[in-house]
């Protein structure tokens, strides 16, 4: 029974996803959303009546330790959950936002393909088969961020590409990992971090972060913000790709590969990680942009998971954990939050928005508690989790800590910035002022973001409700906490909790001053974007000249060119080489060929004078 | 012996088959079409009546005696039904594409006469157990290319043919020296009877100079891209599905399954592969000619092909067989696009096209389809192959070969963006060009969906595959 909920998990959504495609076009507008969102309601039943199973089981598929096997740990079962839960809110939301989308049909079936493929890629025990499932959802990331308005194909490519890089890394991880474990199952043996097993684990770690979206393999969210459908951001980058993303590098850090302290890819990990928080947080802080601000947060954060993770300390561990689960409901929210604010007011650019609370006062309020979660305030579900993140951080280094707190810092900055100038003031834009029929976003948009913002305070009031029945249990018994054996309830080391408050009461201040100093909400960060230093950082930044994707372009253009020459030496040598030597040989023969009888008696004399000698030699020689 | 008819069906009916085309031709072109498209059916549905006695092992043979080692023996045992069904599979899409893509053109009796020859040559290449045989159908396959190349008989055009022409054929001669030095050797032209012959280095050099200049490897590649003055059809059917595929082929022929493999040679040959698949990618990625870009693709992923036979292991042989099927549906599909886009636009010159996908929707689709599969993505068919021959590498400890490949990959991703990009997306360069023919886009999209169920259901072909390796190296499944 097990085993075909499991199986059902991923063909239903995928029938599903085929069935979308095929049905007429005009006969039932309706029908794609409605089929996506019975899809996704069964993908959550299942995820529940699966949830407490062990389950385990394994078909032969091609060989060569390729199998169809297919196995429900508690991690899987957590991250399935998760998968489920997101979707169907997403897709509840999408039924009446992307309604009148030109591409809304094949839009509904790319996000039920992309539940078949993500609930395949959390339950696979077998790392091909991973492989595959992840290469699905390239392909439907592809295909729904090419569904946007303008069809912006240049973006879906170039996701493609940078996505599809580290899935090429992440398949010679698998390949090196399959080398040295001598088997393809996820569950079968833990390697130890050394020599080739290192570099297996920084492939497979590359695979994880272009997934979740962490630097360098990060710069096609922000682009993807502008271009592709909003409740896009939100199911992918906002949610399942950091869900995905955070479960296999857990997978890899703690089921394939054991990872300690002493590793010194531990520290690898969380330099990548503090990296990623503090440079995406200060790209966002400076957007003006509604959602390309969210999708540089979307980035910042899984500096929090990667970093907590790479800690190697169970506080740390748990944290990054946790972070994936709060930042995944927040993150979502205010995509959502934006989705609803571009329905409304028709842009989401910042310059011609504000004051929208007074029309939109549930979009404000669900915007106000997801944006109090990510700055981390208490008593919402990111205080916590970044508090765990905090603890470990600072075991393994105050400078990981003291660049985890700055991120903190300018991530409440932005949404103190964000939340003034959409939601509150004025517009900027006087000349364009907003439209007057601005309303509220229909029920379908805002139930989803409302349950989210409830998840946000749940799961900060009630933290014991995932830690504990959640997480832990997902981690195994190798990650109990000192105190207790549980990481919920209030953080125990005051001076984070102290330090905390000070840095938030700091983003308060520095916002009450960028506001007094330009006298706008959107003005508030001004003074950290114009000064000494950074504004040449930010300025060089917009030219686009930091985008690791042209340097991977142009360092691909410039061995193109190298190579094409020597493809040209190569041809140049029958083209040109072959051809003029044959010539010059037909032309030195011809001069014997001159007609003159004389000559040819001539040559016939010597010719037979050489055979004579040539013979008296031979013959000489023998004897 | 039911089966051994089968096998001969498989050869003679395109082989013998095709000369009744021109005449054919003269009373009716519907008739001589259609004969022409039964006679590659033929062959296919002989090749997939002869699988069910391949997966069960059988090594069927045909024999007949004749003096001077001249014995015409024929063998069809895994490999070479894998083969045969890639070949006719591929060549009877295309042959059906041709229905509307050469209507228009003269001298079509000699196109269908050459290519349904051509099918037929390359039937009894593959099912050849006789030296002589092998090679006499080899030049076989290389004067109806010849032929093929020079369709449109303009000046640059049987240049271009001539140059094709005369590196394979050079090449072929340089193999026939070795192939003389192997009898030499083992004293017959039975490559069932000198099974488990160790060859000297040279003996094996000379036949691998042929086996490169066929499949269009460095350093005998350049003829490939400049053939792409053919017709489509002729350039989807020698240049992605079947001729460059009999290099290959028949290296798996010789050296996996007759002669003893040495070491130095697999470390040759994974080197110019290397090279090979490195250099053309490079070259795709600043051509600005939408065939030569999928020609020099062409022969990137041979690269990949000749990698996972040298490797000698299971895993890399069967590799290079899935690889060998998925390639030559997914790039078939992209010379056929390529076709229809040339023939509704006007040119190949991508700088020239752009904005398409708007007008030919159904063809970007299928390009972009067949794209995804030759970039290895899964769940496509071509993921399987690539993954099989690369993973040949690291298991087998060759890491700066697995390396070379993931680069190689990497470059593949970038040139079919580029390629889709500048012709399909973009703005349009005048008229926008509608898709004519409906016949041409149905087979685009035919191999399009077969890239995608050869992935899906890779369980079947990788099943013959893997019997295919067993026998040639002769270890237990």
């Amino acid at each position: 029974m097990t085993q075909w909920a499991l199986l059902l998990a991923i063909v239903v959504p995928a029938a599903a996803g085929l069935l979308t495609l095929i049905l007429p076009r005009r006969r039932a507008p309706w029908a794609p959303a409605a089929l996506a969102a019975l899809a996704c309601a069964f993908e959550l039943a299942v995820a529940i009546y699966v949830f407490p199973k062990d389950f385990a089981f394994s078909w032969s598929w091609m060989g060569f330790g390729v199998s169809f096997a297919l196995r429900l740990s508690r991690l899987s079962a957590f991250a399935l959950l998760g998968i489920a839960t997101f979707s169907f809110l997403v897709t509840i939301y999408s039924a009446a936002s992307m309604a009148k989308a030109p591409a809304s049909r094949r839009y509904h079936a790319w996000v039920v393909f992309t539940v078949a493929f993500s609930a395949g890629a959390v339950l696979a025990d077998n790392l091909v088969l991973l492989l595959v499932f992840w290469g699905g959802l390239l392909l439907t990331l592809f295909a729904m961020i090419a569904s946007g308005k303008t069809r912006p194909f240049a973006t879906a490519i170039k996701a493609f590409v940078i996505v599809g890089l580290t899935d090429l890394a992440l398949m010679f991880g698998v390949m090196l990992y399959g080398r040295l474990a001598g088997t393809l199952s996820m569950s079968a043996i833990h390697l130890p971090l050394n020599g080739l097993g290192s570099v297996a684990f920084l492939l497979l770690l590359i695979g994880a972060m272009g997934k979740a979206g962490a630097m360098p393999f990060h710069s096609w969210i922000p682009d993807a913000a502008v271009d592709a459908p909003t409740p896009f951001m939100a199911l992918l980058p906002g949610s399942l790709e950091k869900i995905l993303g955070i479960y296999f590098l857990a997978r890899v850090s703690l089921d394939l590969f054991i990872l300690r302290p002493e590793s010194w890819v531990s520290p690898v990990m969380m330099w990548i990680g503090a990296v990623t928080i503090l440079l995406a947080v200060m790209m966002a802080l400076v957007q003006k942009d509604y959602k390309k601000l969210l999708a540089y947060h979307a980035i910042s954060q899984v500096g929090y998971m990667i970093l907590g993770i790479g800690t190697a300390l169970p506080v740390g561990i748990v944290g990054g954990l946790f972070h994936m689960v709060n930042n995944a409901i927040y993150k979502s929210s205010l995509f959502l939050s934006a989705g609803a604010v571009e329905k409304e007011a028709g842009t989401t650019d910042l310059r011609e928005l504000g004051g929208l609370g007074r029309a939109m006062p549930v979009t404000m309020v669900c915007f106000l508690v997801a944006a109090a979660s990510i700055s981390g305030v208490p008593p919402f579900n990111g205080f916590f989790s970044k508090e765990l993140v905090y603890d470990g951080a600072l075991e393994r280094g105050w400078i990981f800590y003291a660049i985890a707190l700055a991120g903190s810092f300018f991530t409440a900055a932005s949404f103190l910035k964000l939340g003034h100038a959409a939601f509150f003031g004025k517009p900027a834009n006087e000349k364009r002022p907003l439209k007057e029929t601005v309303k509220e976003a229909p029920w379908p948009m805002l139930v989803p973001m409302i349950v989210l913002a409830g998840l946000c305070i749940l799961f900060g009031v009630a933290n014991a409700l995932p830690l504990e029945h959640l997480i832990q249990p997902a981690l195994g018994p190798a990650m109990e906490g000192a105190h207790g054996g549980t990481f919920a309830g209030f953080p125990t080391n005051m001076m984070l909790v102290a330090l905390t408050g000070a840095v938030l009461l700091l983003a308060v201040l520095n916002h009450a001053l960028g506001v007094r100093r330009t006298g706008r909400g959107l003005g508030a960060v001004d003074h950290i974007y114009h000064a000494p230093g950074l504004a040449s950082i930010y300025h060089i930044q917009a030219t686009g000249a930091l985008d690791p994707y042209r340097w991977l372009n142009g360092l691909a253009g410039a061995l193109a060119r190298v190579l094409f020459w020597i493809d040209r030496a190569i041809d140049w040598v029958y083209q040109t080489l072959a051809a003029k030597t044959t010539l010059a040989a037909s032309w030195v023969l011809r001069r014997f060929h001159s007609g003159n009888v004389n000559r040819y008696i001539l040559w016939a004399l010597a010719g037979a004078l050489a055979i004579v000698l040539t013979v008296l030699a031979v013959v000489g020689g023998v004897r | 012996m039911g089966n051994a008819v089968l096998m001969l069906v498989a050869v003679f009916a395109p082989l013998a088959g095709a000369f009744l085309l021109p005449l054919l031709g003269a009373v009716s072109r519907p008739v001589r079409n259609y004969t022409a498209l039964a006679l590659v059916t033929a062959s296919l549905v002989s090749a997939l009546l002869l699988v069910p006695g391949a997966l069960r092992g059988e090594v069927i043979s045909f024999h007949l005696a004749a003096p001077l080692g001249l014995s015409l023996a024929f063998t069809a045992d895994a490999l070479a039904v894998f083969m045969a069904i890639v070949s006719s599979l591929v060549g009877a899409i295309i042959m059906l594409f041709s229905f509307d893509y050469i209507s228009h053109y003269e001298n079509q009796n000699e196109y269908y006469l050459m290519a349904v020859v051509f099918l037929g040559a390359m039937m009894g290449l593959v099912f050849s157990t006789n030296l002589i045989y092998l090679f006499v159908f080899w030049e076989i396959t290389g004067i109806a290319s010849w032929r093929l190349i020079g369709f449109y008989r303009g000046k640059a055009d049987v240049l271009k043919a001539d140059k094709a022409f005369l590196i394979t054929a050079v090449g072929a001669l340089v193999m026939l020296i070795g192939v003389l030095a192997v009898y030499g050797l083992t004293g017959t032209f039975d490559l069932t009877a000198m099974k488990g012959t160790a060859l000297p280095l040279g003996v094996s050099a000379l036949l691998l100079v042929g086996l490169l200049s066929k499949s269009a490897t460095l350093p005998f590649q350049t003829w490939l891209p400049d053939a792409g003055v053919a017709p489509s059809p002729v350039t989807a059917l020698l240049h992605a599905a079947v001729l460059v595929k009999i290099g290959v082929y028949v290296f798996a022929r010789f050296f996996l399954s007759t002669f003893v493999f040495d070491e130095a040679l697999r470390t040759i040959v994974a080197s110019i592969a290397g090279a090979s698949a490195l250099v053309s990618a490079g070259a795709a990625l600043v051509e600005t000619d939408f065939k030569r870009i999928v020609a020099y693709s062409t022969v990137s992923q041979i690269g990949f092909i000749f990698l996972g036979f040298a490797m000698g292991n299971a895993i890399g042989a069967a590799g290079a067989l899935l690889y060998i099927l998925m390639h030559g549906l997914a790039k078939a599909g992209l010379f056929l696009s390529a076709g229809i886009v040339e023939q509704n636009a006007g040119t190949k010159d991508i700088t020239k096209l752009g904005g398409l996908i708007r007008s030919m929707p159904w063809t970007a689709g299928a390009f972009l389809l067949c794209a995804f599969s030759v970039m290895g993505i899964p769940p496509f068919g071509g993921f399987f192959g690539k993954y099989m021959v690369l993973s040949a590498a690291v298991s087998g400890g060759e890491m700066v070969f697995g390396a070379v490949f993931l680069t190689g990959a990497l470059l593949t991703i970038l040139y079919l963006f580029r390629l889709f990009s500048k012709v399909f997306l973009g703005e349009p360069h005048g008229e926008p060009a509608a898709e004519k023919s409906r016949l041409m886009v149905a087979c685009v999209v035919l191999l399009a969906v077969l890239s995608l169920v050869g992935g899906l259901a890779v369980a079947w072909p990788s099943q013959l595959a893997r019997i295919a390796v067993s026998q040639m190296l002769g270890v237990a499944r």
